[in-house]
């Protein structure tokens, strides 16, 4: 490329030619053009348009010109042809960017915490004020909204055009049948994406209005046939311990080993602390609960978290395991929910919490106090569960704040995901039971 | 004695050749025109306020619907804004990409134009029927490169949304065969055809003085004589590695405007062969890597200042003025639309004209009501 290439920018006078009117020699050419056309029109060789002049009429509704793949006319939602999982985490990239804001979304919440889960409950697009600029399917994070290549959507009924989700789902085969390369350069990522956030919903949350009865609700179930390795109970968290070297080998070691655990029913996947308690009764109050597999997993991370917790969690379980649990944790009973409520915000946020205080123990004590952070102290022993009891019971939060400043940070760390790990470990063996 | 009356009647606003909801008040003495008032703002959406609030972004497909004739130099203007104003650089093959979306507009513009004037005088779609020819193919590689094929949103801050398919270039190449030969054609079919050249000669005279007064600008401009083109004058993204030339007008008549369209036809073809040569040579992607993702588009949040960035956009100079507080919307936002400034001096044009003159003249300015009122 160069950029010394000689420009020139003459300016010239158009030649208006002869000032003088012939006598219609003028129209004649213009009509020699005209006919000229016309003659084409008979000679045209239609199996060759290539080498014909000017535009071929295409049949429309019988025959149709094919779309460029780029082509976007409406936003559609997709979802995952085998198990029916929208790739929607409700993330509102594409309710915030829509220049006429015609997209309406609202989060999914678990049903028996009202906790938001990645996933969408409802999604309704104004069709009939949508300009089709594609921002949405541009901003997607999950490539979950793309654009359409229907466009027959003339109706009679202007309030059709306000659509749901069930109207806006769509395969990712149909997606990928009218864009395929568009798709290939992002199916990797938007799988990967996919996985990730299909081990935070439970139940039929997440799935595609059309998908729902016909697919069993056992997604997560690949990870679950996992060597079983059967650790004792308490051994997790040890191991952790010596191979702190590496935390990433400790995090799997803990993981593996919660899985485990939950699996031989022994429960004890919830580090030192809690143990007696929890061993058998979260597992049974799953079962119990079994109809609802988010219910399940609640359970267990209530049971392993703290007795006030599961105290509160006797009114709806059978078992009630309060009285173990009331003795460690003299905190109000209602106070642990509220640190559910403040939770809501999601497990990226926890996890990090849970990092950045395992760094310092100066600030994650600071932070004990504030709602947010709750899964870290949490994590660590069951007493912490309820971070506001912090003013009634001052000691009780602390304690464990300071073993975590003691504990080198990537024990913490991965104690954390030894809990973690229990908890899914559980959300599993309920979806099991009860598919 | 014959006594005569003046007769004030309202031309529009819905009337197939007003070209949108435009509305003129014309006061005639028999059948000339003694005064025009255009008024306007009857497609009025509220465009600058709506991208007040909104992010720079957002307010990216909103330009389409500016001059819907030609959204990608509309989408130029704005991207040239925000860029000046938050100092993004543009990569050299985005620029290419840029000039090449903006001459083909240039092309497809002129030739629709064209073809509405000649509507206008009456000759009913003949003309316009050839014109629209190529506009299809030219829309058919706007929908290939950006997904629509008039409200094309396809320019980003720091280049363009996505890179030319690979089945783009073949096609427009395709296309420049056969575009010699159209200009040809059309010219032969219009240039010597009396009826037009009866109604056009002398018709609308827009003298060089008043043009400029007006401050219009475009093929309106450079009808009336005047060599003025933003692309040379102040030149944008790689206008001044290209060639071409400018084509002016002597009277500044319906004829001229004709004519200058018709030369900046092969003019943007000239532009169009040397970047369709250099494009493959280009460096740099489709876009600034640091502006690539929608992410940082949509979080942008230029220093606070202000800017006027212009285009040459095919009815003439498309300014955005735009105030950054250094929040990430605009503070404010305003538009210099063509169409509208050139729209001024149409009762100056009309008055001692016929009414069926009016019609044509309107249509040799070649308006857009939708960038008229914004």
């Amino acid at each position: 490329m160069t950029a010394e290439t000689p420009r020139t920018s003459n300016v010239f006078v158009v030649d208006r030619g002869e000032p003088k009117l012939r006598g219609g020699q003028g129209l004649l050419a213009g009509l020699g053009v005209v006919i000229r056309h016309f003659g084409k029109a008979f000679t045209k060789k239609i199996e060759s348009p290539a080498e014909s002049s000017g535009l071929f009429t295409v049949q429309y509704p019988e025959e149709r010109l094919a779309m460029p793949e780029a082509y976007r006319n409406f936003p559609i939602l997709l979802y995952d042809d085998q198990t029916g999982h929208e790739l929607c985490t409700s993330c509102f990239q594409c309710e915030r960017i829509c220049p006429p804001q015609v997209i309406h979304m609202t989060q999914a919440s678990d049903p028996t915490t009202g906790k938001p889960v990645p996933a969408v409950a409802e999604f309704i697009i104004e069709y009939d004020a949508c300009m089709s600029c594609g921002l949405c399917a541009e901003v997607c994070p999950f490539d979950a909204i793309k654009m359409d290549h229907e466009f027959e959507l003339s109706n009679a009924d202007h309030s059709t055009m306000t659509v749901n989700k069930a109207g806006l789902d769509r395969p990712i085969s149909y997606y990928e049948s009218i864009a395929p390369t568009m798709w290939a350069e992002v199916r990797d990522g938007a799988m990967k994406k996919l996985q990730g956030n299909m081990k935070r919903r439970s139940g039929d949350i997440g799935i595609a209005p059309p998908m729902k009865g016909k697919v069993q609700t056992s997604a997560p179930a690949p990870a679950a046939a996992k060597p079983a390795a059967p650790a004792a109970p308490a051994k997790p968290v040890a191991a952790v311990g010596a191979n702190m070297s590496d935390e990433k080998k400790a995090r799997l070691e803990a993981i593996r080993a919660a899985k485990a655990a939950q699996a031989a029913q022994s429960g004890g996947a919830t580090p030192e602390v809690a143990a007696p308690e929890a061993s058998a009764k979260p597992v049974a109050a799953v079962g119990a609960n079994m109809s609802d597999e988010k219910k399940a997993r609640l359970e267990a991370i209530r049971a392993a978290k703290a007795a006030a917790k599961a105290a509160q969690e006797g009114g709806t379980a059978p078992e009630a395991p309060a009285p173990e649990a009331a003795a460690p944790a003299p905190e109000a009973p209602a106070k642990p929910m509220a640190a559910i409520g403040s939770n809501m915000s999601g497990e990226k946020k926890a996890r990090l919490e849970a990092i950045r205080a395992a760094k310092a123990a100066a600030k994650a004590a600071q932070e004990g106090g504030a709602a947010p952070e709750a899964p870290a102290p949490e994590a660590a022993a069951p007493e912490t569960a309820a971070p506001e009891a912090a003013a009634p019971a001052p000691e009780a939060p602390a304690k464990p704040v300071a073993a975590i400043g003691s504990n080198m940070s990537e024990e913490k760390r991965a104690r954390l995901e030894a809990i973690r790990a229990a908890k899914a470990a559980a959300k599993r063996e309920a979806s099991n039971d009860e598919s | 004695m014959l006594k005569t009356e003046e007769l004030q009647i309202n031309i529009g606003p819905q009337h197939p050749s007003t070209h949108g909801v435009f509305r003129m008040i014309v006061t005639v003495d028999g059948e000339t025109v003694i005064d025009l008032k255009p008024v306007f703002g009857y497609l009025h959406r509220n465009h600058e306020q709506l991208a007040e609030v909104s992010t720079y972004i957002q307010s990216m497909p909103y330009t389409d619907r500016l001059d819907y004739f030609n959204s990608m130099a509309n989408n130029f203007g704005l991207a040239l804004a925000v860029e000046k104003l938050a100092g993004i650089e543009v990569p050299q093959r985005a620029n290419y990409i840029r000039v090449l979306m903006c001459e083909l507009t240039r092309i497809l513009n002129h030739a629709a134009a064209v073809g509405f004037m000649i509507n206008d005088m009456g000759a009913w779609q003949t003309p316009l029927v050839f014109a629209g020819r190529e506009r299809e193919k030219i829309l058919d590689l706007f929908e290939m490169a950006s997904g629509a094929r008039m409200m094309c949103n396809y320019f980003r801050f720091g280049g363009v949304v996505r890179d030319l398919p690979p089945e783009f270039m073949p096609l427009l190449k395709q296309l420049m065969q056969g575009l010699p030969a159209f200009f040809d054609e059309f010219e032969r079919l219009l240039r010597e055809n009396e009826i037009l050249r009866l109604r056009s000669e002398g018709v609308g005279i827009l003298p060089k003085e008043v043009a400029l007064s007006y401050s219009v600008t475009g093929p309106l401009l450079r009808g009336s004589g005047v060599p003025y083109d933003v692309r040379r004058a102040e030149p944008y993204s790689v206008y001044d590695e290209l060639d071409f030339d400018i084509p002016v007008g002597s009277i500044g008549d319906v004829y001229d405007r004709f004519l200058v369209r018709i030369a900046e036809m092969r003019q943007s073809y000239r532009i169009l062969q040397q970047v369709i040569e250099r494009l493959p040579d280009t460096t740099g992607g489709h876009i600034n890597p640091s502006m690539a993702s929608i992410g940082r588009q949509k979080a942008l949040r230029p220093p606070p200042g202000d800017v006027y960035a212009r285009v040459e956009t095919p009815k003439g100079e498309l300014g955005f003025y735009l105030v950054s507080n250094g929040t990430a919307r605009p503070y404010r936002y305003k538009v210099r639309a063509p169409s509208f400034v050139n729209l001024t001096p149409l009762g100056d044009m009309c008055r001692g004209h016929k009414v069926a003159d009016v019609v044509v003249i309107l249509g040799s300015i070649d308006i857009v009501m939708g960038e008229v009122d914004r």
